[in-house]
């Protein structure tokens, strides 16, 4: 029972260990060398969904702290990763608190305002206030692919959710 | 329509404020402790700029432990890619390839060891110049946005922002970001880069942009400037930064996206160690 209960909690924590592990290695979602346009923000994408589904499975002390790690890896001013990871979770937070059932379509498409938030504040923010040039073409590039995976990554959590997490919240 | 309102402002206020479970924190509270980071970071206060350095350096550290076992998988598999082609190609002949290559792995872990002393002895040879740091690349995590890696040498041994860094003499980069005991490099390739060039027999003058992909491009070329292919461009040392004639790459033509492309002559993706040049050189006085 003892042996049960550890693995259920291994796999609850399976989305927040991911989110740290893209946070603090090297792995990235930069597939530059395989096609020289594609990026997408997983780390946006596994916020958005396991708020939405499960929010107990992602604190959002956690994704506070993934953020600031994610910018120390990046350079990015601090702070600024965590803001945009929250506004999605604010998003995420307010769908769920409105809606009773949801559907793919549902969520791709709040996932679309969620992100255009994000996206926005967070280069805003770097355009204004830091010396770092970011390429507008690139940002369009990631911002399309992220939502462009959206639905594929929402249909292999929701079967992790199923198989090996459980049910909604309450 | 007012209960529609209510609604609203109910599920707001509530994805705002709510805590409990696992949320021990009310996104609001970190929203506003993340701007209150975010200005102390840009406004740079030295305490946070001390911080900063020293959580930098305990990050670097433990990506660089986290990633390490990432680093193994591309090479297995390119091991083994080639180990199934190989095979296809000479099915009839299987056998005697397999008795060839348990000799030919061992000659290629032999070539590879040799190439790794040679690489040590010059290692040695350039630390005891007192003027360059050999420094291990800790992380190249490669971001959309940014061209940068983290180097294991830091203020430490003396390294300053702006810094040229090298690799077999040819430019790489500049010192961008100092730690103790970490420093963050831009590559030349980084829609940040600029840096001052010169160019074939006439010396052309010209600026090295990063364009956020591989390759970089010359940009303010003399005007009629015919570019062609296959020209060594180095660092004109104008900025009193990079030091004068250092190689940087050829000219490209065909290359796709940007016209006055320029092929670097080290691969900014495949980079393991470097040097940091510790001379820093005076702007030129006219």
């Amino acid at each position: 029972m003892a042996k049960l209960n550890l693995i259920n909690k291994i796999f609850n924590a399976g989305p927040l260990i991911l989110l740290y592990f893209l946070s603090i290695s090297e792995i990235d979602t930069n597939l530059e060398k395989v096609f020289e346009i594609f990026s997408f923000n997983l780390p946006i994408i596994i916020i958005y969904f396991w708020i939405l589904k499960r929010p107990s499975v992602l604190g959002t002390g956690h994704i506070f702290f993934a953020g600031l790690i994610n910018d120390v890896v990046m350079g990015y001013p601090l702070g600024i990763s965590s803001l945009s990871y929250l506004i999605v979770c604010f998003f995420s937070n307010y769908v769920r608190n409105k809606s009773v059932n949801t559907t793919i379509a549902s969520d791709w498409f709040t996932f679309f305002i969620a992100l255009i938030f994000a996206n926005l504040l967070f280069f805003s923010l770097l355009n204004n206030f830091s010396d770092v040039v970011i390429s507008y073409t690139k940002i369009g590039y990631n911002t399309f692919f992220t939502l462009f995976l959206f639905p594929i990554l929402w249909l292999i959590f929701s079967f992790y959710q199923a198989n090996f997490i459980g049910g909604q919240d309450a | 329509m007012s209960v529609s309102r209510d609604d609203f402002s109910i599920a707001f206020r509530s994805a705002l404020l709510q805590r409990g479970g696992a949320q021990k924190f009310s996104i609001l509270s970190l929203i506003i402790l993340a701007i209150f980071i975010f200005f102390l970071d840009i406004y740079g206060f030295v305490v946070v700029k001390k911080a900063r350095g020293i959580i930098n350096d305990v990050v670097f550290r433990i990506t660089y432990i986290v990633s390490s076992p990432l680093r193994f998988i591309p090479n297995a598999s390119t091991n083994l890619s080639s180990h199934f082609n190989l095979k296809e190609e000479n099915e009839k002949l299987r056998q005697v390839i397999e008795n060839y290559k348990s000799l030919d792995l061992n000659l290629e872990y032999l070539t590879n060891e040799n190439k790794n002393l040679r690489k040590v002895l010059d290692a040695e040879k350039i630390v005891n110049e007192k003027s360059i740091v050999l420094a291990k690349v800790l992380v190249d995590r490669n971001s959309p946005f940014l061209k940068s890696i983290i180097i294991n040498k830091g203020t430490q041994v003396g390294i300053k922002k702006g810094m040229p860094v090298t690799q077999d003499n040819y430019l790489i980069g500049r010192i961008v970001e100092t730690n103790y005991l970490s420093s963050r490099v831009l590559l030349l390739n980084d829609l940040n880069s600029r840096i001052p060039v010169t160019l074939g027999n006439d010396s052309a003058q010209a600026i090295l942009t990063g364009s956020g992909t591989k390759n970089p491009k010359l940009e303010y070329l003399p005007e009629d400037y015919v570019f062609e292919d296959e020209i060594t461009i180095f660092a004109s040392g104008k900025d009193g930064i990079f030091i004068p004639g250092t190689p940087i790459g050829k000219t490209t033509l065909n290359s796709g996206k940007y016209d006055n492309e320029i092929k670097l002559f080290v691969d900014p993706n495949q980079l393991s160690f470097v040097t940091v040049n510790l001379i820093r050189l005076n702007k030129e006085k006219f």
